[in-house]
């Protein structure tokens, strides 16, 4: 018996090959769009167990619903979708979702990349950890899971506004955060 | 830094996958669920096939029999009891004349044809 080879093509011809039946195209699948899922659960605030959790939940439910799935947007987007709306949900059950205009100590809960090839994501990772958690959530659905403000305030149920205040203070922060390394370096570059 | 390039820099640093050490095996564990869940999917076509075909057979047998029985009450005028034997009776001739027989066969075909739908599946799956 060979060994079988990893399914190729695109993601949309993927999905086709999962939506009629086929698990090692939706492997695939999982294979390409883990770690993103992963991230976004992450970067939404969840922990690394739970976030997990949630990953294996949003890919099961993305094999359900595949057939759904046609090719409009990426299937990167649509499954982050997915995986925002089980986070919420679950934020929801566990009446954790609280929106304060206190920034709250956020669980240090992203994996650090051993390779260190990627600086700008642990920046972002670091920075997140300075927003509110209603602030992170806001700026990682709209920013992480592409979502637009109206889509964040009907699944968040609070009002339009409260989204677009939350990720203006979140941009703020995260601007002056991630800004201090470059300006660090930009004065040792003048000094 | 004008603040439509700040975010779109923050859109590419939120679309940038982080590298997980554990990715492979976070691969597996989805394989394993996904095998699991197929499995699971096709006992449980292959239970509703064999529920299916017991409620059929049932369906059949009692249909035959209350026309059976409401064909009695209209053309006779016998007392209850003697309808009611006589409506056994009728039920056991059901069960004893050929197209009814037939009926029943059918019926059991289908349910042992169910059976074997589900036993193959499970024999593939485990």
């Amino acid at each position: 018996m060979g060994m079988e080879r990893p399914p190729t093509g695109h993601d949309v011809e993927l999905a086709a090959s999962a939506a009629a039946g086929d698990r090692q195209a939706y492997g695939e699948l999982v294979r390409r769009h883990g770690s993103t899922v992963r991230g976004l659960l992450r970067r939404l605030g969840a922990d690394s167990a739970s976030a997990d959790d949630l990953a294996q939940d949003a890919f099961m439910t993305g094999f359900e619903q595949v057939a759904d799935y046609r090719g409009e947007g990426t299937f990167g987007a649509w499954i982050k979708k997915i995986a925002a709306r089980l986070y919420l949900k679950k934020v929801r059950r566990d009446a954790r979702l609280i929106f304060s205009d206190n920034a709250e100590p956020v669980e240090e809960v992203m994996v650090r990349d051993a390779s260190g090839d990627a600086a700008s994501r642990i920046d972002l990772d670091e920075a997140l950890k300075a927003l509110s958690r209603g602030e992170r959530l806001c700026v990682s659905l709209c920013y992480g899971a592409d979502w637009s403000h109206a889509e964040a305030a009907e699944a968040l149920n609070i009002p339009i506004g409260t989204v677009k205040s939350h990720v203006k203070r979140g941009l703020d922060k995260l601007r002056a955060k991630l800004a201090r390394p470059e300006e660090g370096a930009r004065r040792e570059a003048h000094g | 830094m004008a603040e439509p390039d700040f975010e779109a820099q923050l859109s590419r640093m939120f679309a940038e996958p982080p590298s997980f050490p554990d990715a492979a095996l976070f691969n597996a564990e989805m394989a394993a669920k996904l095998d699991r869940g197929w499995a699971m999917r096709r006992m449980f076509i292959g239970a509703a096939g064999v529920a299916a075909g017991l409620i059929a057979a049932f369906q059949i047998l009692s249909t035959r029999f209350s026309s059976e029985v409401s064909q009695l009450s209209k053309s006779s005028s016998h007392s209850f009891e003697t309808e009611i034997s006589a409506g056994v009776a009728k039920f056991n001739a059901v069960l004893t004349t050929p197209s009814s027989a037939e009926a029943v066969w059918l019926a059991a075909g289908l349910a042992v044809v169910a059976i074997a739908f589900f036993v193959t599946r499970v024999v593939e799956d485990f």
